[in-house]
């Protein structure tokens, strides 16, 4: 178990920290945009950067102070750092002369056929697996990754996804992988921490941080788009009324009546439906609208509504056989239904 | 309508700004060669061999070589870790320092040998010391040795600075994640690396002691080293006499550069 307490360090001009983080074994993903600190947490644990203040603890050794060779931590950089004047099995071999240990780990990684090979003859996704065949070779108590899967094409990087997770799973030691890509952070994590100005704003289940996060910034950095204030009109047994404009929505999250709360809905978790659709839905939670435009993101639709009882315009996703089935044009009129569980609100 | 002048037709005309470039330096190029081949031509060469086995000329290849190669062995024992740390380390401490390296290039061989004078001169503590126990730092091979060190060291330093530099730290990092020392991570990571570079700095300042004169005639008119008996032969005897052991050397330059074509790492380029 890794376990980070009041950790800090201090640039000319940027201040990381105070960080506490405990890590089972788990993979915990830290997530969060260029410049926020994901990097300066994984190089003060790893000793590649001597830390200000705060302790590091892993399996109940401090490693505080400790040289970088004698923390057993596995490091996986973002280009592989692989030896370019060694072939594909020296680099594995680096850290593990045990021929049978080169062995298992290049099978395991998929790797046997590109053993003899420099790695400037690999591919990017041939690099990262020989960069972590050499890493797990070492047998590191401790696995950070350095958005490892950064640079590598699409494809690539869908598949090594869901290979690395069965991978890191298999491992039972704590393993932090550092992405500023939600869908990596998501997929790879158990638990993700989002991370802004050196700081850590949110730690959770990737579904939980998605759902239910805790700030604004949270919110935006998981794709929450629609973030609006409403008045808490009444607080029933098991709901929350709320009036945004003229629109009443009723969502699961208590508060108080008479305040003002911000609206936090995910785009996906909005139905969208023609004009006379959705008429099972709950009224409260039902609303007409316009659409103001839409345009393709990856393999769905992104659609942003005008609504015409509020001064909001709501952004939904829509995979393509929904899309198909809706006269979904500018200008289009449609009625969108927000499910209570979908509301989560922000004080 | 058709177009009555083709692209191609224009294309053609238009003024070719870079042969005019080529044309202009190409006059530099010739005012580089021209010197090289008269020196190389002017003399036949079965009188050239003939006077490259005079004792003075053999006598001063020896010491030349003998000095210089311990100059380039000095510059490397020392100037190697000065290389490395200049390129691991940060601030403006690195820059003073790089400064100070770069010194001997920019002064005057002359004045170096001026310097080094007040330092180890014969009636300096340092060479007063050094002769009670038997060692002249001037007018001996050490002296040359000396002035080939200041003025060639400079070369093995940066230029394995920028070697060391160029090999990304982040493979340093991974190898003592893997658990290997800094000393083991130097051997087979950073050094294997550097090395084409490395091979490149010493070459540069074998060939930069070889041709030493300024500094060395000051501190070692004697024993004579090549650059000292080109000056010798052509003052006493005229310059065909001098012209053997210029061919020597303008031989150890192309072979220099033929070193750090082949090692694919020339910093001059």
């Amino acid at each position: 178990m890794l376990e980070v307490n009041s950790l800090t360090k201090t640039y000319d001009t940027f201040d990381f920290g105070p960080v506490d983080l405990t890590v089972e074994d788990e993979v915990l993903s830290i997530l969060g945009p260029s410049g926020s600190g994901k990097t300066t947490l994984l190089s003060l644990i790893a000793g590649i950067v001597d830390t200000d203040g705060g302790t590091i603890s892993l399996n109940g050794d401090r490693l505080n102070g400790c040289p970088l060779q004698e923390r057993r931590t596995g490091l996986v950089f973002q280009d592989g750092a692989l030896f370019p004047h060694m072939t594909a099995r020296e680099n594995i071999g680096y850290a593990a002369t045990d021929r049978d240990r080169i062995t298992k780990f290049a099978s395991l990684l998929e790797i046997t056929d590109v053993l003899d090979r420099r790695p400037p003859t690999l591919s990017g996704g041939e690099q990262q697996r020989v960069a972590l065949a050499r890493t797990l070779a070492a047998d590191p108590d401790l696995l950070l990754l350095d958005e490892p899967l950064a640079s590598l094409d699409a494809p690539i990087r869908r598949r090594l996804r869901r290979e690395l997770h069965a991978l890191f799973t298999s491992l039972e030691i704590p393993v932090i992988y550092v992405t500023h890509d939600q869908r990596t952070a998501t997929a790879l994590g158990d638990r993700t921490a989002i991370v802004r100005d050196g700081a850590i704003e949110q730690v959770g289940s990737p579904m939980a941080v998605i759902n239910r996060p805790a700030t604004r910034f949270v919110a935006r950095f998981t794709g929450n788009e629609n973030l609006f204030d409403a008045t808490v009109v009444e607080q029933r047994e098991d709901t929350t009324l709320l009036r945004v404009g003229n629109i009443r929505l009723q969502a699961t999250t208590a508060a108080a009546a008479g305040t003002t709360v911000t609206l936090c809905i995910h785009p996906s978790r909005i139905q969208v439906h023609t004009p006379n659709g959705g008429d099972d839905c709950h009224d409260e939670n039902t609303a007409s609208g316009t659409i103001d435009r839409w345009l393709t993101e990856g393999n769905e639709y992104r659609v942003e509504i005008d609504l015409d009882d509020a001064p909001i315009t709501l952004t939904t996703t829509i995979r393509p056989p929904s899309f198909d089935q809706l006269p979904l044009e500018a200008g289009s009129r449609v009625r969108v239904t927000i499910p209570p569980a979908a509301i989560h609100l922000l004080r | 309508m058709l177009p009555t002048k083709s692209r191609t037709d224009v294309a053609s005309r238009r003024f070719d700004w870079l042969t005019v470039a080529f044309l202009l330096g190409a006059v530099l190029l010739c005012y580089y060669l021209v010197p090289l081949l008269a020196l190389v031509l002017s003399q036949p060469p079965g009188v050239v061999i003939q006077r490259l086995t005079r004792p003075t000329v053999v006598s001063a290849a020896t010491t030349s070589l003998t000095a210089s190669i311990t100059s380039a062995a000095i510059a490397s024992v020392f100037g190697l870790p000065l290389a490395y740390w200049l390129a691991r380390t940060d601030g403006r401490v690195k820059t003073v320092v790089t400064a100070v390296v770069v010194l001997p290039l920019v002064l005057p061989p002359i004045v170096s040998g001026m310097v080094l004078l007040t330092v180890v001169g014969p009636n300096t503590f340092i060479g007063g010391l050094a002769a009670a126990n038997g060692l002249q730092l001037t007018r001996s091979v050490a002296g040359i040795v000396l002035a080939q060190t200041f003025v060639a060291s400079p070369f093995v330093v940066i230029t394995a600075k920028a070697a060391f530099e160029s090999v990304d730290r982040s493979l340093e990092y991974a190898s003592q994640s893997l658990g290997k020392s800094r000393l083991t991570t130097f051997r087979r990571v950073t050094l294997p690396l550097a090395w084409p570079g490395i091979l490149a700095g010493i070459t540069l300042a074998f060939a930069r002691a070889i041709g030493e004169f300024g500094a060395t005639i000051m501190l070692a008119y004697y024993p004579r080293t090549m650059p000292v008996q080109i000056w010798v032969s052509f003052t006493t005897l005229g310059l065909e006499n001098a012209f053997p052991v210029a061919v020597i050397l303008v031989g150890i330059a192309v072979a220099t550069l033929i070193v750090l074509n082949v090692l694919g790492t020339n910093p001059l380029e």
